[in-house]
């Protein structure tokens, strides 16, 4: 089934490309910034075919993605993506814990080894209840309590609801893990493990790389891929689409091989957040592990 | 009074040169410091990977260390304010003991937290950074505020003393002369200098009251203000109040009797004072105790799911040892040794003073680490020894270092200032004899 | 494509691995080539290269590709390069030097070739597609029509039996505009479907963009048609950023806080400062 996901990562490349095509068939000029207020021409263009052999001209800055999109700024970083507010939303029918979730984010966060920031608990809330996998991401609360405590605002709060570190910034004092109720934060205790080549390259706040030593760390939501136009790292290596990402702006969310609309998924479903009673306002939905399509099986899972 | 008197007062009370068992008592607490440099040159080499703090237990007797130095600095304010405040005149030659008490242990208390953080040279970020919503920020400004109030607290009463030293300048030798000259050569034993000095300290005595409350309350809130069951207590101001004051009033015990006996300042800190200060600790301890069945007993009575872990485990489980030791040696122990009066002779207060101090030590411990281990979330997906905390020598170097330096502070205080105020003893024995003539 | 890909992973799983001894032995690697028309404006193709690591096929970055239309015998039909990215491909737009090899047939084929590396044998991949585009227009009642064509002896011509989905487009997949998943073209190559998606929000008009899309098709590969329907809910973008909030960022304290704090720091330290100029009085009455 990898090659369907590999396909669908194509296509989310892809329809990027398609937009700026699509305000051409609009405007005759292909590739006019009228309706692109983002970008500017950079005055280069290129010479492109068309199916009917035709030939076009394009600017290059309309061409997306750009080949290498050059790493946000801080400013930008702790700002966000306006016009967006990111959910995800995680069907606990469909886990069996396969892990490859946590596999994917801690081979792409370099995670120190043995830490996780995506746990896969074996839950049963009570003797005559029934057991189920319950993967946990960072909430991306609303009302964060990790981001309230922070002292010098080395965590924070994006307009698009993301909850970042800037390790840069932080200064261990691990006041954020103590308010965190989700225990999703990990602390780097000793100098990462890393690659030279990884160990060197300046932080970001988006990618979370490299984690540096004293600092605190967690799961993200990959907005570096989100700006590429692709899935988080979890959501794109779960082989049994647990995870969906999406906008609550678009009232959509995807795990890359079937879309939903969010607010009909939750409604049908009969999503929820965990720990409501505690008001942190959580950004990731769980549907609950009715009709599931793998019996809980706790030796397989670990 | 006569001269003679005044003279033998000074006499007795003037700091003293440290003898044999004062060069040992130095020379172990500069080797047990000396360990715990040692051991935080480590954890700065190979980050907290040297402590036994992992993702769950994230905080560890370097925290519970810290809060036992706030809490035992709160004594300052105890003895030197409120009582002073409510005329009790037997106060008097333990308020200098007091402060020094206090303005060490919160020196201690700002360095702890340093040794906490992660990454110690970003220490700047709180002042080019700092968000007013963090308690945190609220923390290091009390703390700064309290230390600046206790030591004009210490510093003020200190004027006339000054004057009495210098004027031995053969026995000061030329750098304390020097130091005595540079902190209080001005003072003249003027009487508009003395109006000045005790509007001063009443004014410190009113303020300190607050911005005390506050240093505890505000460490309080660092756990207080997160959700974590043990920790979600609105009861924990007043609880931690508490057991500061008892904290510090046991180790003002503990430094009576080692003073007196030390210096042989019989006279001075009389069993009178044990008498009195073994009744404050009975009260004291009685209204922790009454604290401690709100924190404990009501949600006991509830047993809500999150508290059910945290409270068995402390009531019946594995930290059910530490639990009851701390309960009995820093409550019921002393309330018990000090309710009789032949319990509040100097050496069993002492006694009482020393398992209050301890036991606080451990009470300590118990707020910060057990809650940890019970997140809201099982622990999981985490290597095997993230699931318990048992502390590193270097922690233990660290956190025995801090407390080591903490004594060392107060004992240098006593070897270059006189640890009982000279001239408010010449005052008080003036006042006492007065009264006896009429 | 897909047959391609199955192929070399069959044979793949024939070769016998390799113990650790024999290190030196290179790894063979797989090239993959998907074909995009991308609303009939540009074309594009996407390389893949993998190779099997640990018994499992992974993405393999850093591995420079050559590209050739039709086939790599004539230098006429070099086309680009390109370096597989982290994730293991690349992206490459058909330039227009590719015009004459283009117009030639309605049967194109693409190779992949990566010359012999330290790490891995030589590999090619190919994908052979037939020229084909989509139509789009939509109809009253919120209808759309998308029809399919495929050039056949260099005629368009609708085209039966594909499977399309049709689609609102999203930011990280679209949304089918109907219930229905996917739907088959008919005899004149067409497919109809009607948007049900009620109060979808669009963009602050409204506005959504429809896809139609062919996907990963044996004989045309991706095609990719777009339109923009004002069938959406207009979006009314709200932020709490900039308010202030016991979670908001340095200075976006709530003014409760800030009176509060600075208040009684500022009570505090009035006191402090007024202590220390006692000080400063004590000292000018000794010094008089």
């Amino acid at each position: 089934m990898k090659t369907n996901q590999n396909s669908r990562r194509d296509f989310l490349a892809t329809s990027l490309i398609a937009s700026a095509s699509l305000v051409g068939c609009a405007t005759k000029n292909p590739f006019t910034a009228e309706e692109l207020p983002d970008v500017k021409p950079s005055g280069e263009m290129v010479k492109l075919l068309s199916v009917d052999g035709e030939i076009i001209e394009v600017d290059k800055a309309f061409l997306k993605p750009v080949p290498e999109l050059p790493a946000v700024m801080n400013t930008e970083a702790r700002e966000g993506i306006t016009g967006k507010k990111f959910v995800m939303v995680i069907d606990l029918s469909r886990c069996k814990s396969v892990k490859k979730c946590q596999t994917a984010c801690n081979h792409m966060h370099h995670i120190h080894p043995g830490q996780n920031w995506i746990k896969v608990y074996p839950m049963q809330e009570a003797e005559h209840t029934a057991p189920y996998w319950q993967p946990t991401t960072c909430m991306h609360c609303d009302e964060p309590p990790c981001v309230k405590v922070c002292p010098v605002d080395a965590t924070f709060k994006r307009k698009d609801g993301i909850v970042l570190i800037d390790s840069d910034r932080c200064i261990g004092c691990r006041f954020c893990m103590a308010a965190c109720p989700y225990s999703t934060r990990v602390f780097n205790w000793e100098q990462p493990v890393l690659e030279k080549e990884i160990a060197e390259k300046p932080y970001s706040c988006e990618t979370s790389v490299p984690q540096k030593k004293g600092t605190v760390g967690k799961c993200d939501f990959c907005p570096d891929m989100v700006r590429q136009g692709n899935l988080p790292h979890c959501v794109s290596a779960c082989p049994n689409g647990v995870f969906m990402f999406g906008d609550l702006l678009e009232d959509t969310v995807t795990n890359g091989a079937e879309t939903f609309r969010f607010s009909d998924l939750i409604k049908d479903k009969a999503g929820y957040r965990l720990m409501e009673d505690l008001g942190t306002k959580p950004s990731v939905y769980y549907l609950p592990p009715v009709n599931r399509n793998f019996p809980f099986e706790k030796e397989k899972g670990q | 009074m006569d001269k003679l008197k005044e003279n033998q007062i000074i006499e007795d009370l003037l700091p003293q040169k440290f003898g044999k068992l004062g060069r040992i008592w130095v020379a172990s607490l500069i080797a047990v410091c000396a360990l715990g440099a040692f051991a935080y040159g480590r954890q700065l080499y190979y980050g907290l990977e040297v402590t036994a703090m992992r993702d769950y237990v994230s905080w560890g007797i370097y925290i519970s260390n810290f809060v036992f130095f706030v809490a035992i600095s709160l004594v300052g304010s105890l003895i030197t304010a409120v009582l002073r405040l409510t005329n009790v005149k037997w106060s008097t030659p333990l308020t200098r003991i007091a402060e020094i008490i206090a303005v060490s242990a919160i020196t201690f208390a700002s360095l702890i937290i340093i040794v906490d953080m992660g990454r110690p040279e970003r220490f700047y970020n709180l002042f080019l950074h700092g968000r007013l919503q963090s308690p945190i920020i609220w923390d290091v400004i009390v703390i700064t505020t309290y230390f600046f109030i206790s030591l004009l607290l210490l510093y003020f009463p200190l004027l006339p003393d000054l004057k009495i030293l210098i004027a031995f300048k053969e026995r000061n030798g030329k750098w304390l002369q020097k130091l005595y000259v540079f902190l209080g050569s001005y003072w003249k034993d003027k009487h508009a200098q003395f109006k000045i000095t005790d509007k001063a300290i009443n004014i410190l005595a009113i303020a300190i009251i607050p911005v005390a409350f506050s240093i505890h309350t505000v460490t309080s809130w660092l756990f207080a203000t997160t959700y974590r069951p043990g920790w979600d207590s609105t009861n924990f101001g007043a609880y931690f109040i508490s057991g500061a004051f008892l904290v510090g009033a046991g180790g003002v015990v503990v430094a009576m009797y080692i003073f007196r006996k030390h210096y042989k300042l019989e006279k001075y800190i009389t069993d009178d004072h044990f008498d009195r200060m073994g009744k404050v600790l009975v009260m004291l301890a009685l209204l922790y105790l009454y604290f401690n069945v709100n924190e404990f007993l009501v949600p006991a009575f509830k047993m809500k799911k999150s508290e059910e872990e945290h409270l068995l485990g402390l009531f019946t489980g594995e930290f059910a040892p530490i639990f009851w030791f701390a309960i009995f040696t820093a409550m019921f122990i002393p309330i018990f040794i000090l309710l009789f009066k032949k319990g509040r002779k100097p050496l069993p207060a002492f006694i009482a003073g020393v398992l209050v101090v301890v036991g606080s030590w451990f009470k300590r411990f118990l707020i910060v680490t057990p809650t940890l281990l019970h997140p809201f979330l099982p622990m999981h997906d985490v290597p095997a020894n993230y699931h318990h905390y048992i502390p590193t020598w270097e922690e233990w170097a660290i956190a025995g270092g801090s407390l080591a330096g903490a004594l060392l502070v107060i004992t240098f205080f006593a070897r270059i200032f006189p640890i009982i105020p000279i001239h408010e003893t010449i005052l008080e024995t003036e006042s006492q004899e007065n009264e006896k003539h009429f | 494509m897909k047959n391609i890909f199955k192929i070399s992973l069959l044979l793949f799983g024939l070769i016998p691995t390799f113990s650790n001894a024999q290190a030196i032995e290179k790894k063979t690697l797989v090239l993959g080539v998907k074909y995009y028309n991308d609303n009939n404006i540009s074309q594009h193709l996407v390389i893949q290269a993998k190779s099997k690591v640990d018994g499992k096929f992974q993405k393999i970055g850093n591995i420079p590709v050559k590209v050739y239309i039709n086939n790599e015998n004539d230098k006429n039909n070099f086309i680009g390069t390109g370096t597989t990215s982290e994730r293991g491909e690349f992206l490459l737009l058909i330039p227009a030097t590719a015009k004459t090899a283009w117009t030639k047939s309605a049967n194109q084929s693409f190779v992949a070739i990566s010359a012999e590396s330290k790490l891995y044998e030589e590999a090619r991949g190919e994908i052979a597609i037939t020229k084909a585009k989509i139509k789009m227009d939509t109809a009253d009642g919120k209808i759309v029509n998308a029809k399919l064509f495929v050039l056949t002896d260099s005629i368009w011509k609708p085209t039966a039996g594909v499977e399309m989905v049709l689609t609102v487009k999203r930011l990280d997949g679209n949304l089918n505009v109907n219930e229905t998943a996917t739907y088959t073209t008919d005899t004149a190559g067409a497919v109809t479907a009607e948007f049900k998606r009620e109060n979808l929000p669009g963009d602050n008009k409204g506005n959504l963009i429809i896809v139609a899309n062919v996907i990963d098709n044996d004989a045309y590969g991706n095609i990719i048609a777009e339109t923009i329907v004002p069938w959406g809910k207009p979006l009314v973008y709200t932020t709490n950023y900039n308010h202030r909030s016991l979670f908001a960022r340095r200075g976006h304290s709530p003014f409760w806080l800030e009176f509060l704090a600075y208040g009684i720091i500022a009570a505090v330290w009035v006191v402090i400062i007024y202590l220390v100029l006692l000080i400063k009085k004590i000292v000018k009455l000794g010094l008089e």
